[in-house]
């Protein structure tokens, strides 16, 4: 039972308006400032708005199934936005051109390259490592790690409560968290799963004049938890240019 | 009171400052041979103004100072006059070796006989004292030319003109030089804040070996020295380690910081991260840890966007993935001026933050000038919210030699030794491709490349850009478009 006084200097307040303050008196947009959007329209009306922040999300799929595109994607809606973006690139495989192609500030982008050439399971570890020093410094709007050319062993071998530490690293905070991965691997109670296919699509039909105009995505998301599921298309193209 | 002393050319400005600190905390630069200092209160440790004058002229004298010291109520007036002294002694001084006349120099000093460029003006009495000047001790200026040509050669000329009648003239700017004709104070005295050194050392009574040991000693020492800058409110540019070791060698280390700091547990991880790297070769017993102050960074947050990570934070950060994974594999791309294919450099990830305002200092307020080039908006050539995106593709770094199958020009098959890969431990029929794209670049230097590129798609469903190296007709796999 509350103070008489303090009842009366609460009702006076609601009177005088005065009983909210500025973070309770803005109402929430309908899943914005929790999700990270995408900045594709038919994914982001497919996520309910994009990448849940404070989650691990994962994409999946096999090669040349429009992973690395849509993780740039994501990326690049986050450096837009003005926010910071990391990527644990396990097996240094960006490519600088697809980088500035899908529109990311690269001074926005922090970088961390492994090196492919060292054994599998130590590249491994020391990206996750990687990962949770990002995690842990916050202030990232997307972080990701690349393990979509890790060997399945290496992946299997993984202890399966990796990405439960992770996923308890991320809670509470504003940074979307992305793996990518050959197959699902998480499989987050909070986080999306987006599960990729796709078919290269060629220009022209004499063989000279042929060339690659770029992927059909078909994207689809596995959820149930947070009840989002269903399919949509990304049509990806290659960019030309001259020089 | 205010004293003013002028020394000749070429004298150290840093003597001359020791001069002054011997008999005033409070004293202000003007240049490289003109100071001068407030001596309130000064008379009761040595009687009266002259004695105080006197004093100083001794005292600079011992180190082997040539200077004239004027002491008057304002600063203009003292600092006019001793700079007048000095001249005039200058010129008396060549006009006796040109004649061979060894008298008295000019100067306009008290009659009671005080030593050589040593002036005492009594209170209120500066604007006679400076009358007889002439004008070319003043700054040149437009007005002052504007005075000359009005025939008036001496700061009294100028003293005496009316004021309102300067000003209708004029404008401020001449009341301004009327005023300091007159020996009076544009503004109060600058002291000078002499340098600080913000260094702790520890000497150790027991060698230490290792890094657990030491971060205890760095710990103990930056606090103090993070506390100091705090204080005034400095942050650190540049961390000095110096880790005398019990070989006799010293282990130096600079850490060069991207934004000045002063937490002291940020410093001490920094620290520590750089001597994991860098360790000292032998056991330490002595530890000086210095700093490089910088004015600390004033900022004001956005509202409405997120806030980046502090400084603090990236640092801490960069130091941490650095040591995990090498100093030159953490940071962002950045092009380089080339045509060759993946080719890229890195620079320290250090983002701006268009919303946060960086200042050392104060900032005019209600300032309607804009800086376009300051603006930075991030636009993407892309439409925000259209279906369609840019392919990426994932580059091998090193490409991965493979064996092409060609059958009327075109590749057929494509294999290659690695596991997992295209073709790899089995078939790689080529169900589509597309080329060859022709590239060449360097020609004109030793790092020469010219191939041709094919895009293909293979039986397992993806898709490569495969390349023939033409010098050495070599099959390559670049990278996955994914």
């Amino acid at each position: 039972m509350p103070h008489p006084a303090v009842a009366v200097l609460e009702s006076a307040l609601r009177v005088r308006k005065l009983d909210r303050t500025l973070t309770t008196t803005l109402q929430p947009g309908k899943g914005e400032g929790l999700v990270a959007p995408t900045d594709a329209a038919a994914l982001d009306a497919l996520l309910n708005g994009g990448l849940p922040r404070g989650e691990l999300s994962e994409i999946a799929g096999p090669r040349s199934s429009g992973r690395t595109t849509l993780l740039l994607q994501v990326i690049a809606a986050a450096t837009r936005r003005g926010e910071i973006a990391a990527i644990v690139d396990t097996f240094d495989r960006l490519d600088l051109a697809s980088v500035v192609a899908a529109g990311i500030d690269p001074d926005r982008l922090l970088w961390i390259r492994g090196e492919a050439s060292s054994p599998a399971d130590r590249a491994l570890e020391r990206a996750l490592k990687a990962l949770n020093l990002v995690l842990q410094s916050g202030g990232f709007g997307v972080a990701a790690i690349d393990l979509a050319d890790a060997p399945p062993a290496a992946l299997n071998r993984l202890p399966f409560t990796t990405w439960m530490r992770v996923q308890r690293t991320i809670e509470g905070s504003e940074t979307a968290c992305l793996l990518v991965g050959p197959h699902p691997l998480a499989r987050s109670a909070g986080g999306l799963t987006i599960s990729l296919a796709a078919g290269s699509r060629w220009a022209g039909h004499a063989d000279r004049s042929r060339r690659l105009a770029g992927l059909d995505v078909t994207v689809r998301v596995v959820s149930p938890r947070r009840r989002v599921e269903g399919e949509a298309t990304l049509g990806a193209q290659v960019q030309y240019s001259g020089g | 009171m205010f004293g003013a002393l002028y020394a000749a050319e070429g004298t150290s400005i840093d003597v001359l400052i020791d001069v002054a600190a011997e008999f005033s905390p409070r004293y202000e630069i003007n240049g490289p041979r003109d100071v001068t200092l407030d001596l309130s209160g000064l008379a009761r440790l040595f009687g009266s103004a002259h004695a105080i004058a006197t004093e100083l002229q001794r005292t600079a004298a011992e180190r082997g100072l040539d200077i004239a010291v004027a002491i008057a109520g304002t600063q203009t007036a003292a600092r006019l006059l001793a700079a007048r002294a000095f001249t005039a002694r200058e010129m008396a001084d060549r006009d006796r070796l040109r004649q061979g006349y060894g008298g008295p120099p000019k100067l306009h000093a008290k009659a009671e006989g005080p030593p050589r460029n040593v002036i005492v003006v009594d209170p209120e009495g500066e604007a006679d004292a400076l009358a007889p000047l002439p004008l070319s001790l003043l700054a040149d200026s437009n007005e002052l030319a504007t005075f000359r040509k009005w025939g008036l050669r001496t700061l009294g000329d100028v003293a005496a003109l009316p004021p309102d009648a300067v000003a209708a003239r004029l404008g401020q700017e001449g009341v301004r030089w009327q005023r300091l004709a007159r020996g009076e104070d544009p503004r109060p005295l600058l002291p000078a804040v002499p340098d600080e050194r913000f260094e702790q050392a520890l000497d150790l009574e027991w060698p230490i070996d290792g890094l657990e040991p030491l971060s205890f000693v760095l710990g103990r020492l930056l606090e103090p020295l993070a506390a100091h800058l705090d204080r005034r409110g400095r942050g650190a540019a540049v961390l000095h380690i110096r880790l005398h070791l019990v070989t006799r060698a010293v282990h130096e280390r600079a850490l060069q910081l991207p934004a000045p700091m002063k937490d002291a547990r940020t410093l001490r991880t920094l620290a520590l991260l750089d001597l994991e790297s860098h360790p000292p070769a032998a056991a330490i017993d002595r530890v000086v840890v210095a700093v490089d102050p910088t004015p600390a960074r004033v900022l004001q947050f956005s509202l409405l966007t997120r806030p980046l990570p502090s400084p603090e934070q990236l640092s801490t950060l960069m130091a941490r993935l650095s040591a995990l994974m090498g100093e030159e594999r953490c940071g962002s791309p950045v092009a380089v001026d080339s045509w060759e294919p993946g080719k890229f450099a890195m620079q320290p990830f250090t983002p701006r933050d268009v919303n946060v305002i960086h200042s050392h200092g104060p900032r005019r307020h209600g300032s309607t000038e804009t800086n376009f080039s300051d603006l930075r908006v991030s636009v993407s050539p892309w439409p925000v919210g259209a279906n369609s995106v840019s392919v990426a593709l994932r580059r091998f770094r090193i490409p991965v030699p493979a064996r092409v199958r060609m059958e009327q020009g075109r590749p057929i098959r494509v294999i290659t030794d690695r596991r997992g890969l295209a073709g790899g431990l089995g078939t790689g029929g080529v169900t589509r491709c597309a080329g060859p794209w022709r590239t060449a670049g360097n020609w004109w230097t030793e790092g020469t490349w010219e191939r041709d590129e094919w895009d293909v798609t293979l039986s397992d469903g993806a898709t490569y850009r495969v390349f023939r190296d033409r010098g050495t007709d070599a099959w390559f796999l670049e990278g996955v478009v994914d």
